[in-house]
């Protein structure tokens, strides 16, 4: 009987869940409301996937990750305004301009102890947040990239309804959580974990260490700068703050983190919690006057968690059976 | 001809001497940052939170009690040390020793939740606070210095003497470094690694008060000013040595000199960008800094 719950929590419900959200865009009760709530999770959620792969399997603390998904973006929104590309062909430029960014970071910082990664992810995106507000005529500056407008257009990746966005979110956060269970299971994962949890005794037992270290910071930049320019599609816009600031660096992390790092359900169960919470704080922050509240609510939960929660809460159901 | 050379020198002349002057704060600023990781290998990302509470201190007895900033000093160093002291026991207490993914994260977490609750009592809002030097300015022959930053300049200097002094002269700066360097065999010769930590973390985030203190007399404050000032932190500590005292205040004097001298001439809103720059070429090449010593 135990077993077979266990197999309903492994297999059943997921599938359950899976399938609810893709028949809710067709209930009648569901408004674009409640659909747009359920993109910006999902797109939440595989942004936090993708971050999960270099600091969960692999224990890199990367507060720049916001560079790949800046640049998935603006890559994406730029090609298409200025060139006329669409979006199913730009983003893949995005995806490599941010592996050639990974490839210079992680270049010069993976060799050293993890805390120089750390900073040096910090400087690399103020970097191109001092940049993307300089040039204005090129990025929109402070106030962003927009795209432009083309109604509803498959090809052109745009959609007056979110309805199509939910079913792309999904696509994400299915493909992602395969390539996290493929990842987890394969020798680069085991090779992974080994560097995060002790690096001289990973080298001393053969793996490669930087070539480990760099292959999943390749991998997780690709993920997100691809998630990035399914954000651009999403919101029509990125700006500076929203690609670059250290806010969305923070938010990125809080899936994983809260969810369980480096774990496959972790992002999910995280993002889709902190979607909630953050829904509730902003309806009861517009009430109460305040501004800039989310921020606060993000750093106590980062706060709560780390002290409180390590494992998050992947982690707590796993205690408990 | 000799006209002329002037003419292209005193700029460049300019900006040396604004660059070091904004860089002695910088370098203040850094030392506390350096400290906390040179003992106990806490990154605190929330130092400069700290800084920003020192600016708000100068604020409210410039604004509320009429008094000069300047001499809030003391007053600003007691109450970031106490801060500090209680981020000590709350958070970073269990973290020292590595510099582990956690901690960076839960210090993350403290800078937001202070940053937040400044934005809540102080407001979004900039402020600044004047002291009795506001608005003077000296000439140095064909060049130019505000008084407020030359002052905040020479306390910064003292205060970097003061702490080297007190970490090699000292009968506790012995204790500290010996702690720094084993922290078991420190206690196996009975020196209380907690008593000493605590107090230690305590001088490094009185310090980053001192600095946010001297800092607001010529530089406007609001709750964001911690998160952006952070990066000079880091920079400047990196270049110096991580660990290391007066290279932290040699990498600010750096900082503000690269600064000065990339808005003279290329662009001021751009002036941090080849800070960014240098700092990945440091870590890449040399990750002990100029002066730093530690290797691991």
């Amino acid at each position: 009987m135990d077993r077979r719950a266990r197999q309903f929590g492994r297999v059943a419900l997921p599938l359950l869940v899976l399938a609810v959200v893709a028949i809710l865009p067709a209930l009648p009760f569901v408004n674009n409301y409640i659909l747009a709530a359920i993109v910006r999770a999902l797109i939440f959620i595989s942004l936090g996937q993708a971050w999960n792969i270099v600091a969960g399997i692999g224990g890199l603390l990367s507060l720049g990750h916001g560079v790949f998904l800046g640049l998935g973006g603006y890559v994406t929104g730029l090609l298409f305004n200025l060139l006329g590309w669409p979006p199913w062909l730009g983003v893949w430029v995005g995806v490599l301009v941010s592996l050639a960014v990974a490839l210079v970071m992680g270049g010069m910082t993976l060799r050293m102890r993890g805390i120089f990664f750390a900073l040096a992810t910090v400087a690399v995106s103020l970097a191109f947040d001092q940049l993307a507000r300089h040039y204005v005529d090129l990025t929109g500056g402070d106030n962003g990239l927009a795209l432009k407008f083309m109604g509803d257009s498959l090809w052109a990746m745009q959609s007056r309804s979110p309805a199509p966005f939910v079913y792309a979110g999904l696509v994400f956060v299915v493909v992602y959580y395969g390539i996290t269970r493929w990842i987890l299971a394969s020798q680069l994962g085991l090779e992974m974990r080994a560097v995060r949890d002790d690096e001289t005794a990973a080298a001393a037992s053969g793996v490669a260490v930087f070539r480990t270290k760099m292959l999943g910071f390749l991998v997780s930049a690709a993920m997100t700068a691809l998630a990035g320019g399914l954000y651009m599609q999403f919101y029509q816009a990125i700006d500076p703050e929203s690609a670059f600031g250290l806010g969305q660096a923070i938010q990125l992390q809080l899936p994983a983190l809260i969810g369980g790092l480096g774990t496959a359900a972790g992002p999910i169960l995280g993002g889709a919690l902190m979607i909630v919470l953050s829904e509730i704080t902003n309806w009861g922050a517009a009430k109460l006057g305040f501004v800039g509240v989310d921020l606060l609510v993000y750093g106590l939960v980062l706060l709560l968690v780390v002290l409180w929660a390590p494992k998050g809460i992947v982690g707590a159901l796993r205690r408990r059976r | 001809m000799g006209a002329y050379l002037d003419a292209a020198l005193i700029p460049v002349g300019q900006a040396l001497l604004s660059g070091v002057l904004v860089g002695g704060v910088y370098g203040l600023m850094s030392i506390g940052f350096s400290l906390a990781f040179g003992v106990m290998r806490i990154v605190n990302f929330a130092h400069g939170d700290l800084v920003m509470y020192g600016m708000y201190v100068g604020v409210i007895a410039s604004t509320a009690f009429g008094v000069d900033p300047l001499y809030a000093i003391p007053l600003s160093f007691l109450l970031m040390a106490l801060l500090g002291a209680a981020q000590y026991q709350l958070v970073f207490k269990r973290f020292v020793g590595a510099a582990t993914l956690q901690q960076l994260l839960a210090a993350i977490g403290l800078g937001l939740v202070l940053q937040m609750i400044a934005q809540v009592v102080f407001g979004a809002d900039a402020r600044s606070a004047p002291s009795m030097f506001g608005g003077q300015f000296v000439l140095l022959g064909p060049l130019f210095a505000s008084a407020a930053q030359i002052v905040a300049f020479i306390v910064a200097v003292l205060c970097t003497i003061a702490v080297e002094a007190l970490l090699l002269g000292t009968r506790w700066g012995k204790s500290v470094r010996a702690v720094a360097d084993d922290i078991e065999a420190a206690e196996l010769v009975g020196l209380s690694a907690q008593t000493i930590n605590i107090t230690a973390f305590a001088l490094a985030c009185g310090l980053a008060g001192i600095a946010g203190t001297i800092m607001v007399t010529y530089y406007p404050v609001d709750p964001s000013k911690g998160l952006s000032l952070m990066p000079i932190a880091i920079i400047a500590t990196t270049i110096g040595g991580l660990g290391s005292i007066r290279g932290s205040f040699f990498g600010g004097l750096f900082c503000g000199v690269v600064q000065q001298l990339t808005a003279m001439l290329w662009n001021s809103a751009l002036q941090d960008v080849p800070l960014y720059v240098l700092l990945l070429v440091f870590i890449a090449y040399k990750p002990t800094g100029m002066f730093g010593f530690r290797t691991e």
